[in-house]
C-alpha cells in the first residue's frame, strides 16, 4: 500500500468513503498524482496571478505559496470528512473489474456477510424537517432517519443513534432528490463508475439543481460525490427505437422484425404444447436472436420499455398502434403535439418526456391541428399519462447538459423550472413535482428505490429554501445516498447568493487581483 | 372511431383547459380603438411609475389608445357601455419592453457584413408586422422591442422600436431611428479576414467622428455661424439625433475591458447617450466607472451568469451589477438568441442568480423604455400613456404565470383564453 498518498488524503481531510479495499487505494493513488499535478499547475498559475496581479505579492514566500495552494484544493474537493468503513475485498473488487459488471447492492451485502463482518452502521438524521415525500402526503416536524444510506424511519419520536449525524433541516423543504431522465456530461460516459470523475464541477452544479440520479448513456446512476460506491442503480434502462415517417423502409423493417420474433415465440409455444406428446418435437431455431432480434424480444416480453422520439400528430398515432400491435411500452420522446391525439396516447399507455417549452410553430399545410402548445404538458397528464420533463436547451449546449455559456434556465441546471412551464399551461404543481420525482422514477423503473421518501427507499434528497417550481429556490443541501453531496454554504460556486436565505445579501469581496491568502 | 372525429372534439378541451384557470372570465371585449371605451378590473395593478405606486383591487379605464383614469374598485367611474374585462384574480402590468431584439422583421437581413461600419443601414425597412415570431413575443406578455441588426459589425445600423401589434409596418413603429446599433467587440472580429480591438475601436470612433463632424457643420449652418449649407447625405443625416441626444447607441459590449472603452469612447468622449446592451461576463467590475459616468443605462444579458474562474463562483450578472450599485438595469433576450417570450424568464434568471423580482420587472418595463427614450409614452400605467397592459394571472417573473390578455394602443390584441392552440 502506498502509505504517503493515504496520508495526504487524510491531512486534506478528503472523504475516503467505502469503496472496495483495492479500488479506494487504486482511487488514493489517482488523488494523490492529481495531487502532485494540481500542485505545480495551482503553483504556476498562482505565480501567473501574482506577477499579473500586484508585483508586492510576488516576493511572497513558497511557503505562503504552498499554504495558498493546500487551500485552493481543500475549498475545491473539502468537505466535513464523512467516514464510512470500507466494505469487500480485493478479490471482489479484481471479479468486479475483470468481468466487468457491478454487482447489486443485496449480492454485495450477501457476498460481504460470508467473508467478514459487517462494518458499523452509519446514520444520518435530518431532523426539525417538512417532508414533501411525493406520497401525497407532508409530513411536518419529524426526523427522518437514514441508515446505511437507505431511510430507515421517518416520524416523531424518532431515536436517534449518538453515532448519527445530524443535519437540522429547520426552515428547509425536503424532497425527494430530483431525477433527470435523460443527461449528459454530469457523470463520465460509458460505464459511469469507471469513467466518472468525482469531483467534476458538473456533478456538483447538477447536484446544486437538486438531481440526485440521472439517465446516463441509458443507465440509471446516482451523482454520488466523492464516490464511486453505489453509483450505478440499474443498466439498460430503455431499448431505443426508432420509427420515423422520414425512413419508411426503417419503419417497415421495425415491424418486419417485430413480426418474427412474435411469430418466433407462437412457435416456441407451439413447440412446448407439441414436446407433450411428441418427444421428437422439433425445437424452433434461437440462433438468429441477436442484436436488433435481441431487442424486439425484450420490447415483445416485456423487459423493457422502448424509448422513441416523435412528435407530430401522425408519428405518434403510427406509434401507438405500433405499441398495442405488439404489446410494447413506450417511452415518447418529444410528443409537442401530443396534446392533440391525447386520448389515442393514454389508451396506447405510453408515458412521455416533455419540453413544455418547445415552441413549434403550427404547419399551415397540415389538414389537422398542429404545432406546440403550452398546454402540452397539463392535457397529457389530465388524460392519464406518465410525464417527465427534459428542458429546451440554448444555443450554447441541450437541454440534457449543463452549460457555462451563461444563458441560464434552459438546461439541467434548472430541471425545475422546465416542469415550472407546464404549470403555465395548467399543470398542478404536485403533478408537475411528480414528473421530476416519482413519475420519472416509474418510467426508468427505478421507482422501487427513489422517487419518494418513504422507509426502506434510498436516501436521497433535496433540501431547498422553498417550493422547488419558484423561481429563486435553491438547494441548501442534496443528499445522495444517506451523504452530504452538495451543501451550498461549503461550496464555493453559490455560495454568496442569499447568504443565509437574505435576498439583500452583500456580493462576495472582489478578488481582482486577487491576493494570496485571502479567503474564497 | 375515426380519427377526424376524436381530432375535432380537441379545441372544444383545450378551450375547457384555458378558462378552468384562476381568473374569472369576463364580459364582452375587442375594442377596436378610436374613441371606445375599454374597463379593465383586476385584483393588483404594478403601476410601475415614479413612486412603484401598487394598487390592489384596481381598474383601469382607456379611452382610444391611451389610459384616462386609474383607481381602486369604486372610485373609478365605469362609463355605460364601456367594454369591461373583469379578472379579479390576476395582475395588471405594463407591456414588457425589450431592448434588444432581433426578430421583430426579416430575420435574413439580420447581417449586411457591407462594410466593418455600416452607418446607412436601418431596420426601419425590415419591420414584419403579424409574423409568427410576433405572436410568440405576444404570448410572454412583450409588447415592444427595439429591432436591431446583429453585431456581426462595429456599427450595423439604426434601430427601430416597434410594437407587437398592427397590421402594417407604420402601424407596429413606435420610434425610429431609436438606436444606433454598435457592437463594440467580440463578434465584428470575424469580419472579412479578421480585425482586432485596436483597429476595431480606431474604425469605429473614426466613422462616429466623421457622423459628428457632420452634424456639427448642420447645426454651424443652422444657427447662423456658418453661410455654407452642406450637403446633404443620408448616410450621416440619421446621426444628427444621436448627437442631439434624441436616441442612444445600443452597444453590444462586454468583458470589463471592452465595457471601459464603451464608457470612455462613446459616453464620455463622444457624449452619446449609451446603454450597455450584453454587459456580461464580469462587465460588471466596472460598475464604478459607469455610476460615475452617469447617463449610461445598463441592459444586462442575454447571459445572466457569468463563472469566475478565479473565485470559482458563479455570479448573476445583473445581481452584480445591482449589488455594485447600479440602479439603471434591465435585463434582456437577445432574441432569437432566448426566444423574445421569455423576457420575464430572463428576469425570473436574474433573480435565481441573486436579483430581486421588482426590480427585474421594473427592469423590463420602465427602465427598459427609458433606455430606449419612449417611456413617454409606454413602460408604466400611468394616466396619458399609451394603453400597452397585459393580464397576468399572477407575478410575471413566474414561469408559471401566464398572460391571458394583451392590450395595445387601447386595443385587446390578444386573449389567451380564447385560444385554441395557447403559446
Amino acid at each position: 500500500m502506498n502509505w504517503q498518498h493515504g496520508v495526504t488524503v487524510r491531512t486534506m481531510g478528503l472523504q475516503m468513503m467505502s469503496m472496495k479495499q483495492n479500488r479506494q487505494w487504486r482511487f488514493g493513488s489517482w488523488v494523490g498524482s492529481m495531487l502532485s499535478v494540481c500542485c505545480a499547475f495551482a503553483f504556476i498559475l498562482l505565480g501567473l496571478t501574482t506577477a499579473t496581479a500586484e508585483a508586492a505579492s510576488a516576493s511572497t514566500t513558497t511557503a505562503n505559496m504552498m499554504s495558498g495552494t493546500e487551500g485552493v484544493l481543500l475549498a475545491v474537493l473539502g468537505q466535513e470528512p464523512q467516514r464510512r468503513g470500507r466494505r469487500g475485498s480485493d478479490d471482489d473488487a479484481d471479479e468486479a473489474s475483470e468481468d466487468g459488471t457491478e454487482k447489486s447492492g443485496a449480492d454485495e451485502d450477501e457476498a460481504v456477510e460470508e467473508e467478514e463482518e459487517e462494518d458499523p452502521d452509519t446514520y444520518l438524521a435530518l431532523t426539525n424537517a417538512t417532508v414533501y415525500a411525493m406520497t401525497g402526503a407532508v409530513h411536518r416536524n419529524v426526523t427522518v432517519l437514514c441508515k446505511n444510506g437507505k431511510i430507515h424511519e421517518i416520524g416523531t419520536g424518532v431515536q436517534v443513534p449518538d453515532t448519527a449525524e445530524i443535519l437540522d433541516v429547520d426552515g428547509y423543504r425536503v424532497y425527494p432528490g430530483l431525477i433527470a431522465v435523460r443527461s449528459s456530461g454530469i457523470l463520465g460516459g460509458g460505464d459511469p463508475s469507471d469513467s466518472s470523475d468525482v469531483y467534476s464541477m458538473n456533478l456538483t452544479l447538477a447536484l446544486a439543481a437538486g438531481i440526485t440520479t440521472a439517465n446516463t448513456g441509458n443507465l440509471a446512476a446516482k451523482l454520488t460525490y466523492g464516490t464511486l460506491e453505489d453509483m450505478v442503480q440499474k443498466r439498460n434502462l430503455f431499448e431505443s427505437l426508432r420509427y420515423s415517417s422520414r425512413n419508411p423502409q426503417g419503419k417497415k423493417s421495425v415491424r418486419d422484425g417485430l413480426r418474427k420474433v412474435r411469430d418466433h415465440l407462437r412457435d416456441v409455444a407451439s413447440y412446448e404444447e407439441e414436446k407433450r406428446d411428441n418427444p421428437d418435437a422439433e425445437k424452433p431455431d434461437e440462433k438468429w436472436i441477436t442484436g436488433e432480434y435481441a431487442k424486439y424480444m425484450r420490447l415483445i416480453k416485456g423487459e423493457a420499455a422502448a424509448e422513441v422520439d416523435a412528435n407530430t400528430v401522425h408519428e405518434l398515432i403510427d406509434l401507438c398502434d405500433l405499441s398495442e400491435e405488439f404489446g410494447i411500452e413506450l417511452v415518447i420522446r418529444g410528443a409537442y403535439e401530443g396534446w392533440a391525439v391525447a386520448p389515442r396516447l393514454a389508451r396506447a399507455n405510453v408515458s412521455a418526456i416533455v419540453t413544455p417549452r418547445d415552441t413549434v410553430n403550427a404547419n399551415p399545410r397540415s389538414n389537422r391541428p398542429s404545432g406546440s402548445t403550452i398546454e402540452n404538458a397539463a392535457i397529457l397528464y389530465e388524460h392519464g399519462i406518465r410525464l417527465t420533463f427534459m428542458p429546451v436547451g440554448s444555443w450554447f449546449g441541450s437541454g440534457t447538459g449543463i452549460s457555462m455559456g451563461g444563458l441560464a434556465g434552459r438546461d439541467l441546471q434548472h430541471l425545475p423550472m422546465e416542469a415550472a412551464f407546464g404549470v403555465r399551461g395548467g399543470l398542478s404543481g404536485e403533478a408537475a413535482m411528480r414528473g421530476l420525482t416519482i413519475d420519472a422514477a416509474r418510467i426508468m423503473g427505478i421507482d422501487d428505490r427513489v422517487g419518494t421518501i418513504e422507509v426502506g427507499k434510498d436516501a436521497d434528497f433535496f433540501v431547498c429554501d422553498g417550493d422547488p417550481l419558484h423561481y429563486m429556490t435553491q438547494s441548501r443541501w442534496t443528499i445522495v445516498n444517506g451523504r452530504i453531496a452538495y451543501d451550498k454554504d461549503k461550496e464555493s460556486l453559490f455560495e454568496h447568493i442569499r447568504k443565509g436565505g437574505d435576498v439583500d445579501a452583500p456580493p462576495p469581496t472582489d478578488h481582482w487581483p486577487r491576493r494570496l491568502g485571502q479567503p474564497w | 372511431m375515426s380519427e377526424i372525429k376524436r381530432l375535432t372534439q380537441i379545441p372544444v378541451l383545450v378551450a375547457a383547459i384555458g378558462l378552468g384557470s384562476a381568473c374569472v372570465a369576463g364580459s364582452a371585449f375587442g375594442s377596436s380603438g378610436g374613441d371606445d371605451v375599454l374597463v379593465l378590473k383586476v385584483g393588483k395593478i404594478l403601476t410601475m411609475n415614479a413612486d412603484d405606486d401598487v394598487i390592489n383591487n384596481g381598474t383601469i379605464v382607456v379611452r382610444g389608445t391611451t389610459i384616462a383614469e386609474i383607481g381602486k374598485w369604486g372610485e373609478v367611474d365605469v362609463p355605460a357601455g364601456a367594454d369591461v374585462i373583469e379578472m379579479t384574480d390576476c395582475w395588471l402590468v405594463p407591456g414588457l419592453v425589450e431592448a434588444h431584439n432581433h426578430t421583430g422583421g426579416s430575420m435574413s437581413d439580420l447581417h449586411d457584413y457591407v462594410y466593418l461600419t455600416n452607418p446607412g443601414l436601418r431596420t426601419l425597412d425590415t419591420v414584419a408586422p403579424q409574423t409568427p415570431d410576433v405572436e410568440w413575443a405576444q404570448s410572454g406578455g412583450v409588447t415592444s422591442a427595439l429591432l436591431i441588426p446583429g453585431s456581426g459589425t462595429n456599427m450595423s445600423g439604426f434601430g427601430t422600436v416597434v410594437k407587437f401589434a398592427g397590421k402594417s409596418a407604420d402601424e407596429a413603429v413606435l420610434k425610429f431611428p431609436a438606436s444606433i446599433k454598435i457592437a463594440q467587440a467580440g463578434n465584428p472580429e470575424g469580419y472579412w479576414w479578421g480585425v482586432g480591438r485596436m483597429f476595431m475601436n480606431y474604425n469605429l470612433r473614426a466613422t462616429l467622428e466623421q457622423a459628428r463632424e457632420y452634424n456639427a457643420a448642420w447645426e454651424q449652418y443652422e444657427s447662423g455661424q456658418s453661410e455654407t449649407k452642406p450637403l446633404f447625405n443620408p448616410m450621416w443625416d440619421d446621426f444628427r439625433g444621436l448627437y442631439r441626444r434624441e436616441f442612444v447607441a445600443s452597444v453590444h459590449t462586454q468583458i470589463y475591458q471592452v465595457v471601459m472603452t464603451t464608457v470612455d469612447m462613446l459616453a464620455d468622449k463622444l457624449a452619446i447617450r449609451t446603454v450597455l446592451d450584453h454587459s456580461t461576463f464580469d462587465g460588471w467590475k466596472t460598475a464604478r466607472l459607469v455610476t460615475e459616468q452617469g447617463d449610461i443605462l445598463t441592459m444586462n444579458g442575454p447571459r445572466q451568469f457569468h463563472f469566475d474562474r478565479t473565485q470559482r463562483k458563479i455570479h448573476g450578472n445583473a445581481a452584480r451589477w445591482w449589488q455594485s450599485g447600479i440602479r439603471r438595469l434591465g435585463v434582456n433576450t437577445d432574441a432569437p438568441v432566448i426566444p423574445q417570450h421569455e423576457l420575464s424568464y430572463q428576469g425570473a434568471m436574474a433573480c435565481w442568480y441573486g436579483w430581486t423580482p421588482y426590480e427585474a420587472l421594473r427592469g423590463i418595463t420602465r427602465v427598459s423604455s427609458e433606455a430606449l427614450m419612449v417611456d413617454d409614452r409606454i413602460g408604466s400605467i400611468e394616466v396619458g400613456k399609451d394603453a400597452d397592459v397585459c393580464i397576468w394571472s399572477g407575478d410575471p417573473i413566474d414561469p408559471r404565470s401566464t398572460c391571458w390578455i394583451m392590450v395595445i394602443n387601447g386595443d385587446v390584441v390578444r386573449d389567451a383564453r380564447d385560444e385554441l392552440r395557447r403559446f
